[in-house]
């Protein structure tokens, strides 16, 4: 509860400020540019088929969205876990995980399209792009990142290195497989949303949606739309928080609670 | 158990860590390494764990059954302390109903048996320690290395920690090689005591301890503890 009332606050805050500049500073004929809050609840929530409409392209770009985290995720982790095992290995596959990060996703679309079409397997595909570089990059970080006292350890009574894998860094690199998971989820539904904009063909996304309502001039839809793909990414957000929460309850980022005896 | 000839290391970057350094522990035996910080005792311990190579120079040791304490106790702190003292049986392929009797017995031996499922984070820091204690016991290696185990700990924490240490080398009959900075530490534990120079490592001398084991807390207080350590002093201020 008291994590949630400043963020009721800054919430209540927005939606007054919303309406101020949409009712006094947004002339009446031009209100289609800032409709009210009210409007917006009013045409895309309360209309039963316009609802329909949203969460069916909501459902899409979720399902998009998953798809491509899950591949992300996959392939993420075992591009880390590779260059994990050799210096050299880092040099040769890691500046293609940095050109995947900057390569601006435009540039590829027309690529994408001619190779996979401009349906479903695109729109998953740009997921994965935009998606990849953090769980690659975390992994690596969490997966290097293990103390040498506890590598000599193992070392010392001939652990092999996939004993070490399993035994010692994923489960040290966790915290960080998480983060990485958790900024990759949000990056999915943007890669979504992304995807649809350029992949059009088949059952409309919620990008889709973004994109043909501006133009019949449906500004509460659109808004609807907005919202939703924006609820969207902070649903995935929070619940790969409460993932990472139950996963690494003992990471000293998580609880901090008092030791139970003495020095005995 | 351990025998050390003219051992030299160099790192790759060119520090001369270790420069000609000999030294023989028997079985059952406790022998104490001081020196300065830097001079090259951590690296001294980890060559005869065999986790360094020598550039030249020869180490044997009699038993591959060797026991490591960090200087930080080096829990896995999303495992239970149980779980953690099994890790060692656990990497050697002992089945999981011997090496929980075996975790628990060693947890019994420094008094955490209590403790047993809760995790690390949860303990103090002499309490992490024991566990580390009890993880390297657990196997009841023939040769213990000690790599500074008490560094990390207040004044009373670490005497109390000798204590203990000193009753298991007293109960477990291992071989045992300590390397420290605390001169009262050394001279406590040690039936001998090598002294090192600064960087690159070399043997100062050697002090015998004609202590009697088990030794009792209280000997520290004894004037034959004091001269002993006045000449380990005396020993480390002329390098």
């Amino acid at each position: 509860m008291k994590r949630l009332f400043p963020a009721s606050v800054v919430f209540a805050i927005v939606i007054g400020i919303w309406y101020l500049a949409s009712t006094v500073f947004v002339d009446e004929g031009l209100r289609f540019l800032l409709p009210t809050p009210d409007a917006v609840v009013r045409t895309a929530f309360l209309n039963q088929s316009n609802l329909e409409e949203l969460l069916a392209g909501l459902a899409l770009s979720a399902r998009v969205a998953l798809t491509g985290l899950v591949l992300a995720t996959v392939i993420g982790l075992v591009w880390a876990i590779v260059m994990s095992q050799a210096r050299w290995l880092e040099h040769s596959l890691y500046p293609y995980a940095v050109m995947l990060q900057t390569v601006p996703i435009l540039a590829l679309v027309p690529l994408i399209g001619y190779w996979f079409g401009f349906g479903f397997s695109s729109r998953v595909l740009t997921c994965v792009l935009i998606a990849l570089f953090p769980i690659v990059a975390n992994t690596l970080f969490g997966l290097r990142s293990v103390d040498p006292a506890l590598r000599d350890l193992f070392a010392l009574h001939g652990a092999g290195r996939l004993t070490l894998l399993v035994k010692l860094q994923l489960p040290a690199a966790l915290p960080a497989i998480l983060t990485g998971l958790r900024i990759s989820a949000g990056a999915a539904v943007i890669g979504a949303v992304v995807g649809d904009f350029f992949f059009q063909q088949g059952q409309a996304g919620i990008g889709n949606l973004i994109y043909i309502y501006p133009r019949r001039l449906q500004s509460e839809m659109l808004f609807g739309a907005v919202i939703l793909a924006s609820l969207l990414g902070l649903a995935v957000f929070w619940l790969f928080g409460f993932v990472a929460r139950l996963a690494t309850g003992w990471h000293e980022s998580q609880l901090n609670p008092q030791p139970t005896g003495g020095t005995k | 158990m351990l025998t050390i000839e003219d051992l030299r290391l160099q790192y790759p970057n060119g520090t001369l860590a270790i420069d000609s350094i000999s030294l023989h522990l028997k079985a059952g035996e406790f022998v104490a390494v001081v020196g300065p910080s830097g001079c090259g005792k951590s690296t001294l311990l980890r060559a005869a764990a065999g986790l360094l190579q020598p550039t030249s120079g020869t180490i044997s040791r009699k038993t591959d059954d060797v026991g490591f304490v960090f200087q930080d106790p080096t829990l896995l702190p999303w495992r239970s302390v149980l779980r953690n003292v099994e890790l060692v049986a656990e990497l050697r392929g002992v089945s999981k109903a011997d090496r929980r009797g075996m975790a628990l017995a060693a947890l019994e031996k420094v008094g955490l048996a209590e403790v047993a499922k809760h995790k690390p984070r949860t303990l103090s820091g002499g309490m992490r320690m024991r566990v580390s204690l009890a993880r390297t016991l657990a196997t009841q290696p023939s040769l213990m290395l000690f790599d500074e185990p008490f560094s990390a700990v207040d004044e009373l924490t670490r005497g109390r920690l000798c204590d203990d240490l000193m009753a298991l080398f007293a109960a477990e009959h291992f071989a045992g090689l300590l390397v420290t900075h605390s001169i009262a530490e050394a001279v406590y534990l040690g039936g001998r005591v090598l002294v090192m120079s600064g960087r690159p490592g070399r043997l100062l001398g050697e002090i015998e301890v004609p202590l009697d084991y088990p030794r009792k807390p209280s000997i520290r207080f004894d004037p034959a503890f004091a001269e002993l350590t006045s000449r380990v002093y005396a020993l480390l201020e002329g390098s």
